[in-house]
């Protein structure tokens, strides 16, 4: 009964979705997209032909995977700070709803949306550049939207300032790892702990170009982002919705 | 603190709905300071019981009722409805809620917010758009249907806010300051839907400023102030016999008569005195003393309601 009533409710919080996020990770894909490509294009003239063996391909990647990420953090923006920054807690849990399940839902309603938002901005790119492979790209949208989410989403439970924290924690982890490089000692261990972000470079590289990537890499991602997700939704559980 | 508590085993209803049992609610900041908002609450609301609660703002009514729907967990202590814990309840059952603050995404439309919470509620899809226009319709709130709720007054606002919590046949009532930004007309209507909503198998807590309002409303009035409950109050017949002592009366002729019947009587001008006696019997017996003597009596008002008496004494304010 409580699952098919939040079943139902999904339709409302894909619409939520696509208004209050979708048309703004569109826009700002196409932008990025654009302003990158087309120079390219315009430089190159008639031989604009970007394939994995051209040296502007991993430009593509970079820019494509950018627009992941930045895609899911739009889309974990406030996903459960907002209802209870703004108190709209208060009239969805009185009804025989559970906070874990709706925040669940919502949580991979969004990541559809994502998915959606990826495929529609992938067939833009496909029709320009031919060789870049859809089904690769969303694969890899999918994996980042669950390890940045899950760590978005757990901070969304946990402070109210859920997209500064998350992008200053992917950041900084980049920023750390860069600096502490593969030093022996305990510090080394302690940057281990942190998201794996420099993992990304070669796994969007795997993936977007041929759809593989190292299992364990992928692994280690998805681990991480499901672990967040998972504590979040423990908080969610036995923390307060109310400050 | 036994001693003022007004309730006895009488007036509690037959079957235990809301138990709060030795609850308590600390609210600590990061930097190690702490405030009690509740301390040691305990109480029992039977069905069928209307229940008000009142205090002075920051007593801990709010704090209350959050602990109470499972929105903050208490420090201490538990909350129970039908003996499950009260969050659990909650999401088998659902509850009818109207907050004091009232908070509905402002870009969603009016009736698109009562149908997304009748979603919620579990009302069948064939059966919300009959529910909604039930509680639009009840509520006023037919013309403002089509309007984003960020566009609503604070009074539409507060009925939309009412109507969402009215979309189902709820066991339990919560009502959060329900009058606020109420016009006199609504206010007055409101009134008239809690008798409605009076039945034998349903639990009604009003959390309201307005004694009034309570007194009018509520079987019983659970007292707070500074997070504790300073006593419960029992709103019918026999309180008032006890407590009132202080009556306005209004004389339409008879004026020269009135301190026969009431030699201590005071005048407070337009053909009003204040007259105190020291119970009901007492008031009649000079009341009908005073008519046998030609005046002619055109009202009758407590200075000061039981109810009002009571709060002025429990939060120490009393005069």
């Amino acid at each position: 009964m409580s699952r098919a009533r939040l079943a139902k409710y999904s339709l409302w919080q894909f619409r939520d979705f696509a208004i209050d996020r979708g048309i703004a990770i569109m826009i700002i894909g196409l932008l990025w997209g654009y302003t990158l490509i087309a120079p390219m294009r315009a430089a190159m003239g008639a031989a604009f032909n970007i394939g994995p063996s051209s040296p502007a391909w991993p430009i593509v990647v970079t820019v494509t995977s950018s627009v992941v990420s930045l895609s899911v953090l739009i889309a974990l923006n406030g996903i459960v700070s907002t209802d209870r920054k703004m108190g709209y807690y208060r009239f969805l849990f009185s009804k025989p709803v559970s906070a874990v399940a709706y925040y669940s839902q919502v949580f991979f309603v969004y990541m559809a949306g994502v998915l959606a938002a990826m495929l529609v901005l992938s067939l833009v790119l496909h029709t320009v550049v031919p060789a870049f492979k859809i089904v690769n790209f969303l694969f890899y949208a999918a994996i980042i939207y669950i390890a940045m989410g899950g760590i978005g989403f757990f901070l969304s439970v946990a402070t109210r300032f859920d997209w500064l924290t998350l992008a200053a924690v992917w950041l900084g982890s980049r920023v750390v790892r860069d600096f502490n490089g593969p030093k022996p000692g305990w510090s080394s261990k302690l940057v281990e702990l942190l998201p794996p972000v420099h993992k990304l470079d070669e796994v969007s590289m795997s993936i977007i170009t041929s759809g593989t990537a190292h299992t364990g890499d992928v692994v280690w991602l998805l681990g991480y982002g499901a672990l967040f997700l998972a504590l979040g939704l423990f908080l969610l559980h036995r923390g307060s919705l109310a400050d | 603190m036994d001693g003022l508590l007004a309730t006895t085993d009488a007036s509690y209803p037959a079957a235990l709905v809301i138990e709060f049992r030795n609850v308590g609610k600390i609210y600590r900041s990061l930097l190690g300071n702490s405030v009690k908002a509740v301390e040691e609450f305990s109480l029992q609301v039977g069905q069928g019981e209307i229940l008000g609660i009142a205090g002075p703002n920051g007593a801990g009514k709010t704090t209350l009722i959050a602990m109470m729907l499972g929105y903050l967990r208490p420090t201490t202590g538990t909350v129970e409805i039908a003996g499950m814990p009260a969050r659990a309840y909650i999401e088998r059952n659902g509850i009818g809620y109207l907050s004091e603050l009232i908070s509905i995404n402002p870009k969603w439309k009016a009736e698109t917010a009562l149908v997304r919470y009748a979603t919620l509620a579990g009302i069948p899809e064939s059966q919300i758009s009959a529910h909604v226009n039930s509680v639009i319709e009840k509520l006023g709130l037919t013309e403002h249907r089509d309007k984003k709720v960020k566009a609503l007054s604070k009074g539409n606002l507060q009925r939309l806010g009412l109507a969402q919590a009215l979309l189902r046949d709820e066991q339990i009532l919560v009502l959060d300051e329900p009058t606020h930004g109420l016009d006199p007309v609504w206010t007055q209507r409101f009134r008239g839907i809690v008798e409605e909503l009076r039945r034998p198998d349903r639990t009604i807590l009003i959390a309201s400023h307005n004694l009034d309002e309570l007194q009018r409303l509520a079987d019983r009035v659970a007292i707070i102030d500074h997070g504790r409950l300073q006593r419960v109050v029992t709103t019918g017949y026999d309180q008032t016999q006890q407590a009132v002592t202080r009556f306005r009366l209004t004389l339409a002729s008879g004026h020269e008569r009135i301190r026969e019947s009431f030699p201590d009587a005071e005048e407070a001008g337009k053909g009003e005195y204040d007259v105190t006696v020291r119970n009901i019997q007492e008031l009649n017996t000079a009341l009908a003393d005073l008519m046998s003597r030609g005046a002619l009596i055109a009202s009758v008002v407590p200075e000061r309601s039981v109810l009002e008496q009571q709060f002025r004494e429990a939060v120490g304010e009393s005069q």
